[in-house]
């Protein structure tokens, strides 16, 4: 406890979610209002700016489904995450999942036999399962062989890449693309259906809200979700409590990589309609995701929330470029400066700000 | 071909690419003994390429880049230091933000100055004698800037400091027990700074490093990608500045062979090397003895309040 | 008299409209950052010069787009108003011919693709007989007899290049070597140093290279190695060094497009067979590393006296060798093919019959290697 004058400082450990809401809003003002500094800069007025981005984002269909198709994703990875994040496994892999889900499911789109109405529930089914073994991988890393996950994963990002590169150059190289680095085009069976007037590939979408459902039920009202809360709060109870590290924290990275995989599934499915240069598919998606999961603290619902203001950030950094002719690396600036502001208000929350003029209370209670 | 051009390419060229990557990692190793993760390597990296190019380009010395490329990645840095050491922030996502933003920031101030050379980057040095010695002379002391020198000497006093000074427990303790380090009388908050700045200069000069000596001009997003390498490096050599000079330069050898050995091996696989094999050697070391085991310090990641646990 | 003024107002209102649909604003999508010093670069030195020139034309752009973006930002640059759209990769071919049957009042054109539309049509600035002129000069100036090219991808459009480099050089330097090392990215400036080094400890002496930045040429220069530049001006970059290159003129095909919009010769109706493959011979590609300057003069001595015996011209210096393909080139009929057979790739087997040229459908989609070409070849029939 801190004294500041007649306001003194007191520490709660954990903030009601309304005060987790209205500093991180706060936040998100301090950050536009350091923005606005920038568009100024640059010569474009902030109130012209925020206004274009709020009619272009917001106010318009285009805009609203921009931000939905953006966070399909992010939901999807960063549902994932909070599950492995719960669990303290730093997950940093989403990208290199989510990349091993588009890859399945390039391959049952191109190369399975399979009645069409059965091809794009098996690309789900095969891209889940990639995801998962993929994520595994390091889970069973750092159980056996103590390997430190947040290098494993991040490394495995890029072998997954090359693999990606590998495929699209090699035997999977698209005959009818001339020689450029492409899969063919899916056949029409393998594409996932879109909402009409918009590109939202809304099975995925569906895919993703149902998922934060399922996950935030497993985490609250099963013996599966009560482990891995406990392996990630204190793994020397979990030990004694019977819990196996290993199987807990290999199950959550199952569904957590399982999950960033579906999301591969969707772009190449919903999107793309092939498999291409890595990059192009995962957008670092993967990474943002990491970001989504952080600022839902841990919440699978929070976390759609969260894809969302990732999306509506997203969609706002294309209409910087676009509508109002800034350089594109404003919005790198423009997200940074907007985490900052997150991150540091994160203090703010577990502070209680209380009026207490009366010197002698203070020593009273002191004196206790 | 004769075994001799591969070894002296190889060596060469492992020194040259692995410099960017040893004063990186070295960085990033003290930040990481005092228990802050920094994951905007990449961006004081992109930063310090810039201030670098930027500086030298215009008062025309690349000692003065590499001085202004030091201060921009330690104000960087400390930037991530007061976020998470005096407000707390979670320190990956201090880190993504601090990388999202250099690659923005740096992208933003260095548009107009692509496609200019320039005018008086940090040449090789000849070392007098040694430079002539058949096989060993072109192979160590040809190609390589003064920072290849500096990069090893640094390494060493590094490890001496962490390792047989007083300060070097101190940065340790706090890094392995920030609340036994408080009682003993050392500032927490004092040694994580320093030692977060300490990596932010020698990222700074990493990029710097890129811009004004390895490939002398600006452009757009030129680290690709090193800065994470280094993170990589940072626990692939355990923690330790004189591993971190066989990490930083097996990857230089590596990435460097992929490219000669591109007639031979697919180039995809050739690539994937350095990530597989740094997988691979912690997996390896798993089975090892301890003393190989790579351990990261206790209080990694994890912000120190005092009167906490 | 009220017929006569209603006639004289829809006749100022038909004039109206006319000139309205006479104003352009063109959006161009490129999907790198303009300070590429490559690709993307070149595309906007060419977006601003058809800017500066005519003032009923207005240009907006967007940079560093990824390619399954495209059509999110074409929907943007429609919302803007823009009524003409130039998207410039290969990427964004599908997307731009799915935002073409959306738009059918918005004219299209995608560079270096081969799907058109009504409303799209396709244009490409190509390089292949610079890059084999530029062989020539590289096959007088190896010592080593080995030539080493840093490539960014292994796709048809570098695959005609190097074919062609390689052909220049083995007609002045029958028994040289270009050796080929792939980077797989259009820009890793790290990637094309290393690649480049790799080369000279293989002992390759003169370099060229297709990839967005000028590091072969730096890297080279360090060595003291002459090499020839891609794309943007590079002389700057190696005074001494630097001999000769490509330089792109996008400005050409987009004058003349936006001309033809303007005079109502291109229509949303009739771009279907509207494909632009422009040559040296239309200026869209210049042979240099410095725009008005063919070769470094510094390397004219050298090439002159480079003298070889031609089967077809007898005894002749390289540098006039250049000079005369390369008025075989610019000549409007254009007289001279790199590809003119008999051509045989580096297997053996006949890829171009004797006196005969590949069509335009066979050079894009190219995938064969010249005899005379070291290196993997992914793809390689």
């Amino acid at each position: 406890m801190k004294r500041l004058g007649p306001l003194f400082l007191e520490r709660r450990l954990a903030p009601p979610r309304s005060v987790v809401f209205g500093v991180s809003f706060l936040a998100v003002l301090v950050a536009l209002l350091l923005a606005a500094l920038v568009f100024w800069a640059y010569g474009v007025s902030p109130v012209r700016a925020y206004s274009e981005i709020g009619r272009g984002t917001l106010g318009t269909v285009g805009g609203l489904s921009d931000i939905v198709r953006r966070a399909i994703p992010l939901i999807l990875c960063g549902v994932g995450l909070t599950l492995a994040f719960r669990a303290q496994f730093w997950n940093i892999g989403a990208e290199g999942q989510l990349l091993a889900g588009a890859v399945a499911a390039t391959g049952v789109a191109l190369f399975v036999r399979v009645p069409d109405g059965f091809r794009l529930p098996l690309m789900f089914l095969a891209g889940f399962g990639a995801g998962a073994v993929w994520a595994v991988v390091p889970a069973l890393l750092r159980v056996k062989l103590r390997v430190n996950e947040v290098i494993s994963t991040l490394m495995m990002n890029y072998i997954m890449a090359y693999i990606v590169e590998w495929l699209v150059h090699g035997p999977w190289k698209g005959p009818t693309m001339r020689g450029f680095a492409y899969t063919d085009m899916f056949p029409v069976s393998a594409r996932l259906p879109l909402i009409a007037g918009t590109r939202i590939h809304w099975p995925t979408l569906a895919v993703g809200v149902l998922a934060a459902v399922v996950v935030a039920l497993l985490l609250s009202r099963t013996r599966l979700g009560y482990e891995i809360r406990v392996v990630g709060q204190n793994p020397d109870a979990a030990r004694y409590a019977g819990i196996s590290f290993a199987s807990v924290l290999a199950l959550a990275m199952v569904l957590s990589g399982g999950l960033a995989a579906l999301a591969g599934v969707g772009e190449v499915a919903g999107v793309h309609w092939r498999l291409r240069s890595p990059g192009h598919v995962s957008m670092g998606y993967g990474y943002t995701a990491i970001i989504v999961a952080w600022l839902a603290r841990g919440s699978p619902i929070a976390a759609v929330f969260t894809a969302l203001l990732f999306g509506l950030i997203f969609a706002a950094g294309d209409l910087m470029k676009t509508t109002l002719g800034l350089p594109f690396q404003i919005t790198g600036v423009f997200n940074g400066l907007i985490l900052f502001s997150l991150i540091s208000s994160d203090l703010l929350m577990y502070w209680r700000v209380r009026w207490a003029p009366k010197e002698k209370a203070w020593t009273g209670q002191a004196g206790l | 071909m004769d075994w001799t051009s591969w070894l002296v390419g190889t060596v060469s060229r492992a020194l040259a690419f692995g410099v960017p990557l040893l004063w990186g990692t070295l960085g990033e190793i003290y930040a990481e003994r005092s228990g802050v993760v920094n994951l905007g390597v990449e961006g004081m990296m992109i930063l310090g390429a810039y201030a670098g190019f930027a500086v030298a380009q215009t008062l025309g010395h690349p000692g003065w880049g590499l001085l202004a490329a030091a201060g921009v990645g330690a104000l960087a840095a400390l930037w991530h230091a007061f976020l998470t050491v005096t407000l707390r922030a979670n320190q990956y996502v201090s880190g993504l933000a601090l990388t999202l933003f250099g690659l923005g920031l740096a992208g933003l101030l260095g548009r107009g100055w692509e496609g200019r050379p320039l005018r008086a980057p940090l040449g090789a040095v000849a070392v007098p004698v040694l430079s002539d010695v058949p096989v060993l002379g072109p192979m160590l002391f040809r190609d390589q800037t003064i920072l290849t020198y500096l990069g090893l000497l640094l390494a060493v006093v590094l490890w001496v400091v962490l390792f047989r000074t007083r300060w070097g427990i101190a940065i340790r303790s706090v890094g392995e027990s920030p609340a036994t380090a408080d009682s003993l009388g050392i500032s927490v908050a004092r040694v994580r700074y320093l030692c977060v700045a300490l990596g932010g200069v020698l990222a700074g000069v990493g990029g710097g490093y890129l811009s004004v000596a390895y490939r002398p001009a600006w452009t757009e997003g030129m680290t690709a990608g090193m800065g994470w390498i280094v993170i990589a490096l940072t626990i692939f050599s355990a923690w330790d500045p004189l591993q971190a000079i066989w990490g930083a330069f097996f990857f230089g050898a590596l990435y460097h062979l992929s490219f000669r050995l591109q007639a031979y091996v697919s180039p995809e696989l050739l690539k994937m090397m350095p990530y597989a094999f740094a997988i691979l050697v912690l997996a390896a070391s798993g089975f090892g003895r301890a003393r190989w085991r790579a351990r990261a310090p206790g209080a990694l990641g994890v912000p120190y309040v005092r009167g906490e646990r | 008299m009220r017929k006569l003024a209603i006639f004289v107002m829809a006749l100022a209102l038909v004039g109206v409209l006319g000139l309205g649909a006479q104003r352009i604003k063109a959006g161009f999508i490129y999907v790198g950052p303009i300070g590429d010093y490559g690709w993307t670069h070149a595309h906007d030195v060419a977006r601003r010069i058809v800017d500066g020139k005519y003032d009923w034309l207005e240009t907006v752009y967007i940079e560093s787009v990824p390619e399954g973006e495209v059509e999110t930002y074409i929907d943007q640059l429609v919302r803007q108003g823009c009524n003409v759209i130039f998207t410039t990769s290969f990427g964004f071919m599908d997307g731009t011919l799915a935002a073409a049957e959306r738009y059918p009042n918005v004219i299209f054109a995608h560079a270096s693709g081969f799907k058109r539309a009504p409303n799209m049509a396709t244009y490409m600035a190509d390089f292949y007989q610079v890059y084999y002129l530029n062989g020539l000069m590289a096959g007088a100036l190896t010592k080593t007899g080995k030539i080493g090219y840093v490539g960014a991808f292994p796709i048809p459009e570098l695959k005609r290049h190097i074919s062609a480099f390689t052909i220049g050089v083995r007609e002045v330097n029958p028994t040289a070597t270009v050796h080929v090392r792939w980077i797989y990215e259009w820009y890793n400036p790290a990637a094309a140093k290393e690649a480049t080094e790799a080369l000279i400890a293989e002992g390759c002496d003169v370099f060229a290279f297709t990839e967005d930045s000028p590091t072969v040429v730096q890297v080279a220069a360090e060595r003291k190695f002459p090499s020839f530049a891609h794309y943007s001006p590079m002389y700057a970059f190696a005074p001494d060094y630097v001999v000769s290159g490509q330089l792109v003129h996008w400005e050409e095909i987009y004058d003349d497009f936006l001309l033809k919009i303007h005079q109502g010769v291109y229509t949303t109706k009739n771009l279907a067979h509207v494909d632009y493959w422009w040559l040296l011979a239309q200026g869209a590609a210049e042979l240099g590393a410095e725009m008005g300057m063919p070769i470094n003069p510094k390397y004219v001595a050298p090439l002159k006296g480079y003298v070889v015996n031609h089967p077809q011209f007898g005894r002749i210096s390289v540098y006039d060798l250049v000079f005369l393909r390369y008025n075989q080139f610019a000549d409007p009929g254009i007289t001279f093919d790199p590809f003119e057979g008999p051509i045989y790739d580096r297997k053996g087997v006949l890829r171009v019959p004797a006196g005969m040229w590949m069509s335009y459908e066979s050079l894009i989609t190219m995938e064969w290697a010249a005899a005379g070409i070291v290196g993997p070849w992914p793809g390689e029939p």
